[in-house]
């Protein structure tokens, strides 16, 4: 009798180790991205070997219309595929518990990729109970962060603005909007007799940033959002600058402009097409905004060979006079984990065993390389130890059809991944390799950069300083208090057109106090929101 | 109607009859076309030229400002995509390319996408006029005892919506018919607007013809069949097109249902999804120091134009074969008599 | 009228019997109509109980089902909002202007064409004036807010006509109170071609002998307009007009999405674009789903008034 149980145990046993064995069968693995893309082609090279290697097939589904929309009803249903990136808005996800907390399946032993990727931000990443469901999928770098650029916000203006007046160093307000009006009044119009603008503002819906976000800038923060954070004092007051006495001089500069014609009243009802539209036609002189909201009018304008028309960053400050003392810029931030963003593995899944061993084995160097630059020989060569595109290489890149075919851009982006620098001195992104970086740059950037004395347009920038405890605060999730939130940017988005537009000095002291008094209630529920949250965060950040 | 009776004696022709009734001009081919600018000189010296004239000039003038937005689409959509940022392009591209319908046409999928569409398209279509022009008819018999019954719940659907969320819980978890290609025929099936536009054409129709085929012992099957239906093909061709028209145009359905499933994809899910990834591109936050030489490539405002330009086409050149139901006319006159 | 009379006289002792006896004999009838019937009931009425959500604090992790019970709260909260106030009025505004402005357009196009002689320039203004139809919203909206802006074509028009001058150009896009009339325009610019082919195919079934015994008569082509084509679409026009009056709470979602600014905001907002801002991409679905309610209930009012109306007048109704 035990003879038998003890041939049963074996054969469970065995049992059991070809199941670990079934396991390891081909699986196809179902994806959602919150995110639009291109399906890959059945013979893609990349998924081919991914197939090969991990036995792990994808069918992949990508947004198409609304996320929100489509996240709900995923989660009504609970139709949540095996692998799950909710987008912007990943925190639906968590809070309707469809992912499951990966901690349990990292450590040192087992995953040290994963493990050594996270270990140091972990106190960041986790939630109030210690779970993580989602490993960033950007801002985690290894050795030297890179930048080349300003890639975030600052003011702009046009590159022949600042070469007609001998490349003058532009600190503040003042100074920025002085040559804007100078040179206007020497050029009132371009070499085809159409009038230039001095000054645009974007205020279309989401991308207000560019109408309500500038003076946390202007008193030498980075980009927390809507708040301006006191990292020094120790306490973290967090105040909405929006409703305090310093808002009010950008305000009242702006007005000053418009009422002298430097912006036009179009601006306010302008769309983001409309926006490329005039940016790409060279008429516009400045604005502020963020490189990557119009890095399409960029390319127009390079592609249209107006070189002198493309945008050079500047990080402006309040000037001493108006009583905030010298103010020192900080628009550059350390590298931010895009906490909550990327692929998570839903409760659904069947192996999440598998899931996590495909990312930690995509996290290691040679996976890794293959994803971001390809496979040597193919995509990209070597030069003394240095990674190297050609220029068909490059611009394989940024071809749509190529990728579907070479790359599997969809897994990588959602993935965990290596920024900054590899060991061997190489960029991980290719973009981030000095080299590529400068064979792109055109004779007159690379003219227009020597006139300054600099290297790379980060040059007009103090360096990146070090990230605060609790990251960047627009990053702060603000669904509990969402419709406050919405009458708060609503309430701006109505009363700041208005006040740039006031026609004397007494409408605009009237329309600033109406705007204060309308605005104040959710500015106070927003303000002491973002103190509790901001709060949490520092404390997690530093257990 | 004093006009009904009249029409019976306008058949015998008339002695006397001031103005003989003549051909009207036919201008099928551009041959025609000098022969009728002839003609409409003539015309002019004659009474009753005025009204055709201003008519013509106010039609014209309507094609003018409705042709504009559309020959503007299409000359975008063969505008170089970068170019095309700038704006100011009337009824011809300033720089010429086909990047647009080449990054749209190289997608292998396209083609699966074309022909699941075309297969919803017909299929739906078949269906919707069958169901719908046989409730209509039902509906129009005036001493059918459910009559008021179902016409009441059936317009109410036009005005009650419960919401995105229990009609996907219905379709996915209730039917389970999610992940196929029934999707998209069996949810949309019966319009109650085009139902209604088909019942009060049929109540338009002479209540004789029916009530003779009444007392020769036709059933209400047979009625609906051999004679409403086929009186029916004006409407019908209206209504063909407008639920083909709804049909080709869906992309949600493939969304919610079948967004996993890439050979059941629409043609119009794929194109939605082309136009938001290369506007997504563009977007696509700094991330990566790539944003930039992405967004190089994308170009969103000809790829919008190329997309309408080719989801379209196909329907546009449906149109004639169903336009001349509604055009030509058909002669009921005849019928009556 | 003896025989209508013995009719009442025998229907009516039989009727409550004869429900089913009649509902037998018409039993071909039932077999065309009552599978159509069961279909809307289960695709259109049993999804209803989603209208639980608009009186619940709904949470998706819960479900309808085990969501907080709140009553009436989010239907305060939403009569609580002056924009959402607005909202309505914005809604009622652009859809009456709509309707009334879209249906002349429309009828007046098909009345057009239908004095036509020629079949090929018929058929060409047909197609041409329906092509729009098919434009995205996006472009059309793209291509109106370039022609009306500041440098735009009709300000250039009006001031090249001297209607106003170069210093003060019309602020089309920016000044609220024309957001509506301006929403009217582009509607009727898209729409007009495409809504005028229910017209045209309705006055194909007009009895050709009316026109001609309307000419005998010595009508001169308005009289002819007047007397037969007219009357000829009224119940189609009717029809679609008591349906149309229960879509009043429709005005429509994307073309106001995509015209609005800050500015014009007060006037653009539509019930449709509230509840998206301040329901679902807000999470907040019992909000979203209170609206729809709301919608849905003032429609079915607005169509069974208009249908009574219709009724009352002695026209053509719906139901």
């Amino acid at each position: 009798m035990r003879k038998l149980f003890a041939i049963l145990l074996a054969l469970a046993m065995l049992l059991s180790m070809t199941s670990f064995a079934i396991a390891e069968e081909p699986i196809t693995v179902t994806v959602f991205r919150g995110d639009p893309g291109d399906q890959p082609t059945d013979d893609n090279k990349i998924y081919k070997m991914i197939e090969e290697e991990f036995g792990i097939k994808f069918e992949i589904e990508f947004l198409a219309g609304d996320l929100d929309e489509t996240l709900g009803t995923k989660i009504a249903g609970e139709d949540y595929p095996d692998l799950f990136d909710g987008g912007n808005s990943a925190e639906k996800l968590i809070n309707a518990g469809a992912l499951i907390d990966l901690l349990p399946y990292i450590s040192e032993e087992k995953t040290p990729n994963l493990y050594n990727h996270i270990k140091d931000l972990l106190p960041q990443l986790v939630n109030e109970d210690g779970e993580l469901f989602i490993i960033p999928n950007y801002g985690i770098n290894y050795n030297a962060q890179i930048q080349m650029a300003c890639n975030g916000p600052a003011f702009f203006i046009q590159k022949q603005v600042l070469a007609w007046d001998n490349y003058p160093t532009i600190k503040t307000l003042d100074q920025y909007f002085d040559l804007i009006e100078r040179f206007i009044a020497a050029n009132p119009t371009n070499k085809d007799g159409v009038p230039y603008t001095g000054f645009a503002i974007l205020c279309e819906d989401w991308r207000h940033f560019c109408l309500i976000n500038p003076v946390q800038h202007l008193m030498g923060r980075p980009n927390d959002g809507e708040v301006v954070i006191n990292v020094n004092s120790g306490n973290w007051e967090t105040e909405v600058f929006i409703t305090k006495d310093y808002a009010k001089p950008y305000y009242k500069k702006l007005n000053e402009e418009f009422k002298k014609g430097l912006i036009s009243r179009d601006t306010f009802v302008m769309n983001y097409d409309q926006y490329i539209a005039a940016l790409s036609s060279g008429t516009i002189l400045g604005m502020f905004d963020q490189t990557w909201d119009f890095g399409s009018a960029t390319a127009a304008l390079e592609t249209a060979g107006m070189y002198e028309n493309t945008f050079c960053a500047l990080p402006l400050v309040y000037d001493e006079h108006y009583g905030y003392g010298v103010i020192e810029e900080q628009y550059l931030n350390g590298a931010v984990p895009n906490k909550d963003r990327g692929f998570g593995i839903s409760v659904n899944c069947e192996y999440p065993e598998r899931m996590i061993n495909l990312f930690e084995n995509l996290l290691s160097d040679r996976w890794q390389k293959i994803l971001q630059w390809g496979i040597e020989g193919e995509d990209y060569y070597v030069e003394n130890g240095r990674m190297l595109m050609t220029q068909e290489q490059y611009n394989n890149r940024n071809d749509a059809s190529w990728k579907m075919r070479n790359t599997a851009a969809t897994i990588w982006e959602s993935s965990p991944k290596k920024q900054g620098t590899q060991d061997d001195g190489n960029a991980w992104a290719p973009a981030d390799q000095s080299e590529n970086y400068f064979n792109l740059m055109s004779d007159y950037d690379k003219a227009f950069l020597s006139a300054y004395g600099y290297l790379k347009p980060a040059d007009f920038f103090n360096a990146p300083c070090e990230l605060a405890p609790y990251g960047e605060a627009w990053q702060i999730d603000k669904t509990p208090i969402q419709l406050d939130y919405n009458d708060f940017n609503a309430i701006q988005d109505k009363w700041l057109p208005i006040i740039i537009m006031s026609a004397d000095d007494a409408e605009f002291e009237a329309n600033w106090a109406a705007f204060q008094a309308e605005i104040a209630p959710c500015a106070t529920v927003y303000e002491e929101y973002m103190q509790e949250e901001v709060l949490k965060l520092v404390e997690q950040a530093t257990k | 109607m004093p006009y009904a009776e009249k029409a019976v004696k306008a058949k015998t022709p008339l002695k006397g009859q001031p103005r003989k009734q003549k051909e009207p001009i036919k201008l099928e081919s551009f041959s025609d076309l000098i022969k009728y600018i002839k003609n409409f000189f003539f015309e002019i010296k004659k009474r009753d030229i005025v009204f055709p004239l201003i008519n013509g000039i106010i039609l014209c003038l309507l094609m003018f400002i409705t042709l504009y937005p559309v020959i503007n689409t299409v000359a975008i959509s063969f505008n170089d995509g970068i170019d095309a940022l700038r704006g100011n392009i009337g009824l011809w591209p300033r720089m010429f390319s086909t990047k647009a319908y080449s990054d749209l046409l190289t997608d292998p999928l396209i083609y699966s996408a074309f022909f699941i569409s075309v297969s919803r398209t017909v299929i739906t279509t078949i269906l919707n006029l069958l169901t719908t022009s046989m409730l209509a008819y039902a509906l129009s018999r005036k001493e059918y005892v459910l009559r008021k019954f179902i016409t009441t719940a059936m317009v109410l659907t036009m005005y009650v919506n419960a919401g995105l969320i229990p009609n996907y819980l219905l379709i996915t978890d209730t039917l389970n018919l999610d992940k196929s290609f029934w999707v998209y025929i069996i949810p949309t099936m019966f319009s109650c607007f085009n139902m209604i536009v088909i019942r009060t054409y049929i109540n338009g129709l002479p209540e004789a013809l029916s009530e003779s085929a009444r007392i020769d012992g036709a059933g209400d099957f047979r009625i609906f069949w051999r004679i409403i239906f086929p009186l029916c093909m004006p409407v019908l061709a209206t209504v063909a097109l407008f639920v083909a028209v709804g049909s080709w145009n869906q992309w949600f359905d493939t969304q919610l249902y079948n967004g996993g499933k890439k050979n059941l994809h629409t043609l119009q899910y794929l194109l939605k999804m082309k136009l938001a990834t290369s506007m997504n591109q563009a977007n696509k936050a700094n991330a990566t120091a790539d944003a930039m030489a992405q967004a190089a490539n994308t170009t969103p405002i000809t790829m919008r134009c190329a997309i309408t330009v080719v989801s379209a086409l196909p329907i546009l050149l449906v149109y004639p074969f169903l336009q001349r139901y509604f055009v030509t006319g058909m002669v009921l006159g005849g019928v009556k008599g | 009228m003896i025989g209508a009379a013995n009719k009442n006289v025998q229907l009516h002792p039989k009727r409550k019997m004869g429900f089913f006896k009649t509902l037998g004999r018409q039993y071909q009838l039932a077999l065309m109509s009552v599978p159509m019937l069961l279909y809307v009931f289960l695709f259109n009425y049993f999804p209803m109980w989603g209208w639980l959500v608009s009186f619940e604090k709904f949470k998706p992790k819960q479900g309808a089902l085990n969501s907080k019970w709140v009553g009436l709260e989010n239907f305060e909260w939403l009569f609580g909002r002056a924009d959402f106030i607005n909202a309505i009025r914005n809604t009622l505004a652009m859809s009456v202007i709509n309707l009334i402005f879209g249906t002349l357009s429309s009828i007046l196009l098909a009345v057009l064409l239908n004095e036509v002689r020629s079949r090929f320039f018929k058929r060409t203004v047909q197609t041409v004036t329906y092509l729009p139809h098919f434009l995205s919203m996006v472009i059309v909206v793209g291509m109106a807010q370039n022609m009306f802006s500041a440098d735009g074509t009709i300000n250039n028009l009006l001031i090249s006509a001297g209607i106003i001058s170069p210093e003060n150009k019309i602020f089309w896009l920016g000044e609220k109170t024309l957001f509506w009339p301006l929403v009217g325009v582009i509607n009727i610019w898209k729409e007009v071609g495409w809504n005028s082919i229910i017209y045209i195919s309705t006055m194909t079934s007009i009895d050709p002998t009316l026109y001609e015994a309307a000419s005998i008569d010595g009508a001169g082509r308005f009289r002819r307009i007047l007397h037969v084509t007219l009357p000829g679409i009224k119940s189609t026009f009717v029809v679609l007009l008591i349906m149309n009056i229960g879509h009043l709470m429709e005005a429509g979602f994307e073309i106001q999405y995509l015209m609005e600014n800050a500015l014009v905001k007060e006037y653009s907002q539509t019930i449709d674009v509230f509840s998206l801002r301040y329901g679902i991409s807000s999470g907040e679905y019992g909000i979203a789903t209170a609206s729809g309610m709301f919608k849905s209930i003032v429609a079915i009012f607005l169509l069974f008034g208009a249908n009574f109306i219709a009724k009352k007048l002695d026209e053509d109704t719906l139901i």
